[in-house]
């Protein structure tokens, strides 16, 4: 009889246990709606507290990371609200761990791809409208940002994709200014030149975001206008990825990994390849890594249906959990000011997403000023919630281009992305 | 060494009660540890992967709702990119079953084989040469494997000594099996395979066998984890005694006969235990995956573990990572459990029977 | 099982190593020894192949964190760097966060070790010795929480550690892992197979339960509790996706999950191979340092814990 009690006790000892475990300490989740508490609209409160910022960032390199810090410190001794800038090494996965765990950053990087998913779920605060600059933004910029008709977050920088031209292996084929490509068959004859025993004449990497460019040039889209229906397996389509298959077919371009690069650039610096698709990050990455690698940036050619280039950008996301709501906008409205993004401009290669912004841009970086100048025919990549794993895996199959069929990838891509758009 | 443990008379007294709640002491720590961390959580996942919680607050909160088998239902038979991703990763990870436990079981006991060889002086240096890469992260050695089998690594070079250009390894995504069949000829599939599909993917494509970056893989597992099979080989090989040898040698057996139908049956408890911990471990494919190649070159190293981990954590699919995790669990189960019926000591005919029991037939 | 028959050649091992005699060697064959040391050699020459292609790549390892970035890429077989440099330590270790990750993998391998000798022991005494009900159900518990894959653990055990308020902690990190399954039932079965004449004596002196398996039982465990130390050394060092999913901040990244992502190339740009490849052994020298001094220990006590 004591023995079972004692059993007894001891289950009913460790069940508690448990139980208290699982509620007691770290409950604050159980309190949380997961409806979507994110927007602060027009009428809505902001938090505010005396909470540090704490802001999360994927830095392309130390000079992006030192850049953002020094800002952020800046700021932070100004408005007397403390802040921490901190690298993610992951920042996706940071991000929706930091979410479902209740504690996210305050401010943080945000990718056009994540935005849709986190405003679902209701993870982000709506603020855009809120700031004094929201004029100011590129209409474009703030279109990706918007989710439902409301401006989620400002884009912090953009860039557009250029065509990067190595000055020396240019000189040595014997071309000159006058032979930047202008249009596809240019750009074929230049590759061709270009293309010797020890480099190949063009490399890029194997994905959408700049095969994207050409599919852009044909005067394809991903989706149409309204962003209601899917134009992945349009003509302009296919005639741009078979024109990507003859260019890879015939040795004069190369996709990055086949040789043995991890992107373009890599490729670039080291003299694997004459001529890369890359974005303004590149400039940073070349005084990086390749100082020593002379290049010029050009607008890249028409195609079929015109110009045509991607464009990229980010923003400053803030948390709706965040409990210093104010000074985070506040933050934010600092970053995107003039000054901050000349600054940033100058130290990691980014364009100002303000337009009041741009002549002085461009004044100061005059061998970028092809990526500004692209502006007119950019592209923006799709932002839909689910895009993301639709274009990773139209990623994974033009990466098999070479010897693939381009009306079946697109199909199949066309399928995928219809999907999430019912 | 199993001492026979015969069971103290119950006695009612206080020594007895005072064990017992010893007893419940000493156990509550690991209990409530692997309650909470291996327990309650399966439970979780459980509830997760048949709700809609999006990734934000808790699972048990209140706006989360029931929806049935509906994520599995989309990973098995959705007709979407979720289905075909699934069916690619099990693809994937299959072929590398297929041909890492077959070749570790059999490496491992080859190297056991030969390292207990009586006339072997320095055992101990052969054992700790093959036990080593077992003691190493899988972190440290898909490091080494990225660099060992780049394009213009150390394996490509030594391939080149024998006159062979090496593959790109980890950026080839072609698949070995449709190598070898381009090799004799068939570039096509034929239309039934191509038409087909299972799980959103051709059944040409199920073919295709592990990819040339897989491959790099398969041989990394085979590199890592013989070591830690021979060493349970070793210990097993070590307790057979050798007169049933020697009976079957005075009766004319040749090594290999005897290796075959004397040894290896005896070390059936061993095989059985090897090829179960292989078929776990091969099922879970993740660190490496993570460190090298994250899935590509064209998904053609996405395993199901390290797509439960995208799908939750970067896709915000919190369901559908549960869901696959779930599913292949079951998977794992299944293959246990029809592995040791297949290895099952099967009661010896009478025909059988009677050959020993009137002697050793000549 | 003793060999009846002198075997040439052979070491003098005690009777466990004794392999099955050779060939029994009918009287006056001299062929007989040719063809046996022929046979031998063929084995000798076998195994030291399969040695070097098992140590070669962590010479190469070694040797090509020595190299510059330029001749790692060129020249990657050979053992000797032409121009031998420390660039890529000092960038580890200076430019890095390596040591942070080094210092966390310490802090929470010797706690986990710590942790897992004395829970799994406590807890293996128990199921080996005392009596009280639930004992079977326990057990059977415990071999069935070792069936279930760790994958399926991933995404729920961030769930609890969030829950748990533990995430991003080093609690976080540290106490899922205080205690295995297999290291229970390594304990349990050494303590089944110590006789229960010296704990019986030590009852009749007055000792209580717990006194028993502290002073008297835990002493006599050294080699299962090497085993345990090595093997949860082992498993804590190494472990990657638990440090995955119960921590975000860089300052408690430890050296698995900071050299997975040294390996996706967030340090450097481009294939920088030196600083990877001296990442990555680095983290090898702890658990093999351990694992040379241990290695006799758990080549005889893993024939213990197989014997089942």
């Amino acid at each position: 009889m004591q023995r079972r009690t004692a059993r007894l006790a001891a289950a009913a000892a460790l069940t508690t246990i448990s139980v208290l475990g699982l509620t007691a300490c770290g409950g604050s989740g159980f309190s949380d709606t997961s409806d979507g508490a994110g927007e602060a609209g027009a009428s809505g409160e902001l938090t505010s507290s005396d909470d540090a910022l704490s802001v999360l960032i994927a830095a392309s390199g130390d000079a992006e990371a030192t850049a953002v810090t020094d800002a952020v410190a800046a700021w932070s001794s100004e408005s007397g609200t403390g802040a921490e800038v901190s690298v993610a090494s992951d920042l996706p996965q940071q991000l929706s761990q930091g979410f479902a765990s209740g504690e996210p950053a305050d401010v943080f990087y945000l990718s056009t791809d994540a935005l849709a998913g986190f405003a679902g779920n209701g993870s982000l605060l709506a603020y855009g409208d809120r700031l004094s600059n929201a004029d100011d933004f590129y209409p474009a910029l703030v279109d990706s940002f918007t989710v439902d008709d409301q401006f989620y977050c400002a884009p912090k920088d953009f860039s557009t994709l250029g065509l990067i031209i190595n000055d020396d292996m240019w000189a040595e084929a014997g071309l000159t200014d006058a032979d930047v490509p202008t249009d596809w068959d240019g750009l074929r004859e230049v590759a061709a030149e270009l293309t010797t025993a020890d480099h190949v004449g063009l490399a890029f990497s194997p994905e959408y975001a700049r095969v994207g460019a050409f599919m852009a040039q044909a005067g394809g889209t991903v989706t149409n206008a309204e962003g209601t229906e899917a134009t992945l397996d349009s003509d302009e389509n296919v005639e741009a990825l078979t024109y990507v298959q003859e260019l890879l077919a015939s040795g004069d371009a190369a996709y990055s990994s086949d040789l043995g690069a991890g992107w373009g650039g890599e490729a670039f610096g080291t003299g694997a390849a004459a001529m890369t698709i890359e974005g303004n990050w590149i400039a940073g990455a070349m005084s990086a890594d390749y100082p020593d690698v002379s290049y010029r940036v050009a607008e890249l050619p028409a195609g079929p249906g015109g110009q045509g280039t991607l464009q990229f950008t980010n923003c400053w996301g803030i948390a709706a959990d965040s409990p210093n709501q104010e000074a985070a906008v506040a933050l934010v409205e600092q970053l995107t000011g003039t000054d901050q993004q000349l600054a940033f401009a100058d130290a990691f290669g980014v364009m100002p997403s303000i337009e009041s912004a741009a002549e002085e841009w461009k004044s100061a970086n005059p061998d970028e000023a092809a990526f500004l100048d692209s502006v007119e025919f950019a592209q923006g990549v799709p932002t839909q919630d689910g895009s993301a794993a639709v274009i990773a895996d139209f990623n994974s199959q033009l990466a098999g281009l070479e010897d693939g069929d381009p009306t079946t990838i697109l199909e199949s891509a066309q399928q995928n992305f219809a999907a999430i758009l019912d | 060494m199993t001492a026979v443990v015969t069971k103290p008379p119950r006695r009612r007294s206080a020594a007895t009660r005072g064990e017992s709640l010893s007893g419940w002491l000493f156990v509550a720590p690991i209990l409530v540890i692997l309650g909470l961390f291996l327990a309650v959580p399966v439970l979780m996942a459980l509830w997760v992967s048949v709700s809609d919680w999006t990734g934000r607050g808790s699972p048990f909160a209140a706006g989360v709702g029931f929806v049935g088998l509906d994520n599995y239902r989309e990973l098995l038979s959705g007709g979407g990119l979720a289905e075909r991703d699934f069916g690619i990763s099990l693809r994937n990870n299959a072929w590398y079953v297929l041909l890492v436990v077959p070749i570790q079981t059999a490496v491992s006991l080859l190297l056991a084989v030969l390292v207990n060889r009586q006339v072997l002086r320095g055992r101990g240096f052969f054992r700790t040469a093959f036990y080593f890469p077992s003691v190493t992260s899988s972190v440290a050695i898909t490091v080494l494997w990225l660099f060992l089998f780049s394009q213009s690594g150390a394996v490509n070079k030594v391939l080149s000594f024998v006159g062979i250009t090496g593959p790109a390894w980890f950026n080839d995504a072609s698949g070995v099996l449709h190598n070898l069949l381009g090799l004799v000829g068939v570039t096509r599939p034929p239309a039934f395979l191509a038409e087909h599909t299972a799980l959103g993917v051709t059944l040409w494509d199920w073919l295709a066998g592990p990819s040339v970056a897989m491959s790099a893989f398969i041989l990394m597992a085979v590199f890592t984890t013989s070591g830690t099979f021979m060493l349970l080989f070793l210990a097993a090989l070590q307790n057979l005694g050798g007169d049933v040898q020697e009976a079957a040698m005075m009766d004319g057996a040749n090594g290999w006969q005897r290796f075959w139908s004397i040894t290896l049956p005896q070390l059936r408890p061993t095989l059985f235990t090897v090829l179960t911990l292989g078929l776990i471990g091969t099922w879970q494919v993740f660190d490496q995956i993570y460190t090298g190649t994250q899935g590509g070159p064209q998904k053609t190293t996405l395993t199901p573990a390290y797509l439960s981990y995208t799908s939750a954590f970067s896709d915000q699919e919190w369901g559908r990572g549960a869901a696959i995790a779930f599913v292949l669990f079951v998977i794992i189960v299944a293959l246990t459990i029809l592995q040791r019926i297949v290895l099952r000591e099967r009661a010896v005919s009478t025909r059988r029977t009677a050959l020993y029991t009137t002697g050793a037939g000549r | 099982m003793t060999a009846t028959l002198p075997l040439e050649g052979a070491t003098p091992a005690p009777s466990p190593l004794a392999a099955p005699p050779a060939a029994p060697r009918p009287a006056g064959r001299p062929r007989r020894s040719s063809a046996r040391v022929a046979g031998t050699s063929v084995l000798y020459a076998v195994l030291i192949v399969i040695a070097v292609i098992y140590i070669a790549p962590f010479l190469i390892n070694v040797a090509t964190s020595f190299k510059t970035d330029p001749e790692a890429a060129s020249d990657p077989l050979s053992l000797i760097p032409a121009t031998a440099t420390t660039a890529a330590y000092r960038q580890l270790f200076l430019n890095s966060d390596f040591p942070t990750w080094f210092a966390n993998s310490a802090v929470v391998t010797v706690f986990v070790t710590a942790g897992r000798v004395f829970f799994n022991s406590l807890a293996g005494y128990a199921l080996a010795r005392l009596q009280f009900r639930g004992r079977g159900l326990i057990f059977v518990l415990l071999v069935g929480v070792m069936a279930v894959p760790t994958v399926v653990l991933l995404i729920p055990k961030f769930l609890v550690i969030n829950q748990l308020g533990m995430y991003d902690s080093y609690s976080g990190m540290i106490v899922p892992l205080l205690t295995d399954a297999a290291g229970v039932f390594i304990m349990k079965n050494f303590f089944e197979s110590i006789p229960r004449s010296v704990e019986e004596q030590a009852r009749i002196d007055g000792a209580g339960t717990f006194r028993v398996f502290w002073s008297i039982v835990l002493p006599m465990a050294r080699p299962a509790l090497v085993t345990i130390v090595i093997l949860s050394f082992q498993g804590s060092w190494n472990e990657l996706s638990h440090f995955i999913v119960s921590t975000q901040s860089p300052q408690l990244t430890t050296l698995t999950k900071g050299v997975a992502s040294l390996a996706s190339g967030q340090l450097s740009q481009g294939s920088q191979y030196p600083i990877k490849l001296a990442a990555a052994a680095i983290m090898t020298v702890p658990v093999a340092l351990v694992f040379f001094v241990f290695q006799r220990r758990i080549m005889n006590a893993s024939d213990g814990a197989v014997k089942e």
